[in-house]
């Protein structure tokens, strides 16, 4: 069983650096366990990424407004809101999932979604603000986690 | 937790665009536009910075297109250090450009202008997404659009280094030489692609050209701007992407300017207004008369129909008779026609194509030769390319030891951004009168700015151009009397 672990951002962009950097942290600690991989793209771009695994944690940030930065929320695919939309750029984790089985290509038949409610991720710059620097250490070890369980689960 | 909590890449950061719609005291549109999440603090970040960091740190601005960034930046540093790059490196830097550009339009086609046009218009909300584009053209065109796509990427990523984010450009040339293994991999992949692209243009005419519902919307006024356009050409006036003049054509389609990119400023001003922090430009030889056409208005366009008006042909072959093709149809040059972009989208994907095949024929595409070594002091450096949304300017200016003091973009969607205004304005115009609002308007508002491909995280600098939308009607007053959402 091959396990992903993909963080999302744009590490120029502040508090959206946030899923890169988590990647980063745990690199080291879930090696052999599972492949790390940090990207800024987003949409249809992302199906490369996710063929050939077949369980993946998927670390990114949002904003939602409701919940204070540094929340972290956990989801599965079919909590994550389906959406219907006409531009690539939105395509979401599940129409992926919906489009990468419609062509054969292969999608992770369990995601876990860490997301962490971010507070400005409109200001160039490399600094997290900091509620959400002190949720990446949650993060990592929310990550690591996982991927253990699952790693145990194969009888590891 | 609420499904209202989308995490999708694409809903990651809330980017929503909103539409405003200010109606006058009869319920008519006074105005309308569209309002996008702005990256703030791009020149403040880059300031003292190495200028040879540029290529990296703005092509990690946006995931998008970071190719287009890489290669402007690369070029501006040319201009800086006075160096010119030998024509091996040229060559292989404008082979990366092509394939970035074969694959950015072959799926901004498919799957971004499809459901707009290969599932329609007036399809269901729920088959109006890519879904519905593979359910239209059938699983092996589907597989083949992600095939095309991922060998085009591997290929940049043996070329270039990293594919998202190439690292190879350098101040005068390139980071290696092309390794001669890879030439017969790049035939192969530039014939697969020419294919792709007629195959392309194949079902835009079964499936658009057929239906004179489809060809009646494309030319109706709705969509209709007499716009200038302005594009780079090459030395025989025919599109160019990766180096050229840049050329403009009046709403007659007659050359009006033809400069050297560096000259940009003296050519191109911005106009800002209190209701945007976008800037909107304008040709300073024609002046600011606000957001309308015509000769006496200053708003141009930029992106693949603007690029074909401004030219006067295609270098290569197929992609001239494609050309032709797309005049003789839609009623001689210029075309003022927004939507006409997804059509003259891939008549570029196939001129990308033959000119990726051409260059992966050229015997100089394997000089060792690939790097002219700067020596000038660096003071002012500009940098042009075509990216696949329009022209993409960088400039910056650096102290005598090559650190940014001074960093300016104009990017592809700031050129577009007065006339993407129009496009917004006129289709709200025409669907809401009396204060009665059309259902149909979120869609066939979008499409208005779809046609343009619309990136527009990088246009304010960045952002993974996600867009979710809402609208907001508003009273003469500028309360908000309704809001629709699509996230």
């Amino acid at each position: 069983m091959r396990t992903l672990v993909l963080g999302l951002g744009n590490e120029l962009a502040g508090d959206d650096a946030v899923g890169v950097l988590v990647a980063r942290a745990v690199r080291k600690n879930v090696s052999g366990a599972a492949d790390v991989v940090e990207t800024s793209a987003s949409g249809l771009a992302l199906l490369e990424i996710f063929a050939g695994y077949d369980r993946a944690v998927v670390v990114d940030s949002v904003r939602t407004g409701r919940n204070p930065p540094g929340t972290v929320t956990e989801l599965g695919l079919d909590e994550v809101g389906r959406v219907v939309a006409p531009s690539l750029h939105h395509a979401g984790l599940p129409e992926l999932a919906a489009v990468a089985e419609r062509l054969g290509l292969g999608f992770p038949a369990e995601t876990r979604v860490l997301a962490v409610e971010v507070l400005d991720p409109y200001t160039m710059g490399t600094k997290l603000s900091e509620p959400v620097a002190s949720a990446v250490d949650e993060l990592a070890r929310r990550v690591r986690d996982q991927v253990e369980r699952w790693a145990s689960e194969d009888g590891g | 937790m609420s499904v209202e909590i989308l995490i999708d890449p694409i809903t990651r950061l809330e980017g929503h665009g909103k539409i405003h719609i200010f109606l006058d005291d009869t319920g008519g549109v006074d105005r309308a536009f569209l309002q996008i999440p702005e990256l703030r603090g791009f020149e403040k970040f880059v300031e003292g910075r190495r200028a040879e960091d540029m290529p990296q740190i703005t092509s990690r601005i946006c995931g998008v297109c970071p190719t287009a960034h890489h290669m402007a930046a690369t070029k501006a540093l040319d201009d800086l250090y006075q160096v010119d790059p030998p024509p091996a490196a040229k060559k292989i830097r404008e082979l990366v450009y092509s394939i970035f550009m074969v694959e950015d339009h072959a799926l901004h086609f498919f799957f971004l202008g499809g459901p707009d046009f290969v599932v329609g218009p007036a399809a269901p909300k729920a088959e109006r997404n890519v879904l519905g584009v593979i359910g239209k053209v059938g699983l092996e065109v589907g597989k083949e659009v992600i095939a095309v796509r991922k060998e085009l990427r591997e290929l940049m990523a043996q070329i270039a280094g990293r594919a998202i984010h190439p690292v190879f450009g350098l101040p005068g040339g390139v980071s290696r030489a092309l390794s001669p293994e890879l030439q017969p991999e790049l035939a192969a992949a530039a014939a697969r692609a020419v294919e792709f692209g007629t195959f392309a243009l194949g079902v835009f005419r079964d499936v658009v050209l057929s239906s004179s519902e489809y060809v009646d919307l494309i030319t109706s006024e709705a969509y209709t701007h007499r716009t200038y356009y302005m594009g780079l050409v090459d030395r025989a006036n025919k599109v160019a992407f990766y180096d050229g003049t840049l050329r403009v054509v009046d709403p007659d389609g007659l050359e009006f300017l033809a400069f050297d990119p560096e000259d940009y400023l003296d050519h191109i001003a911005e106009h800002v207004e209190p209701w945007s922090y976008m800037k909107f430009c304008f040709l300073k030889d024609v002046g600011w008369k606000g957001f309308t056409d015509g000769s006496e208005s200053g708003v141009y366009g930029v992106a693949p129909l603007a690029r074909l008006n401004t030219a006067e042909g295609m270098a290569t072959p197929r992609a001239q008779e494609a050309y032709e093709e797309f005049f003789s149809t839609l009623g001689g040059k210029p075309v003022h026609y927004t939507l006409a972009n997804h059509w003259a989208r891939i008549v570029e994907l196939l001129y990308a194509a033959e000119r990726m095949a051409e260059l992966a024929a050229d015997p100089e595409l394997l000089s060792p030769d690939v790097r002219t070594l700067p020596v000038a002091t660096p003071e002012e450096g500009i940098g042009v390319v075509e990216a696949p949304r329009g022209t993409l300017i960088h400039h910056y200016r650096t102290d005598e030891r090559g650190l940014v003091t001074e960093a300016n973009l104009i990017v592809a969607t700031q050129n577009n951004a007065a006339r993407i205004a129009m496009s917004v304005d006129k289709a709200a115009r025409r669907l809401i009168t009396g204060g009665e609002m059309d259902e149909g308007l979120l869609n066939q508002v979008e499409m208005a700015f779809r046609a343009y491909d619309p990136c527009y995280g990088c246009a304010t600098h960045s952002l993974p151009g996600q867009m979710p939308l809402i609208v907001q009607i508003h009273d003469p007053d500028g309360d908000v009397l309704r809001e629709i959402r699509r996230d």
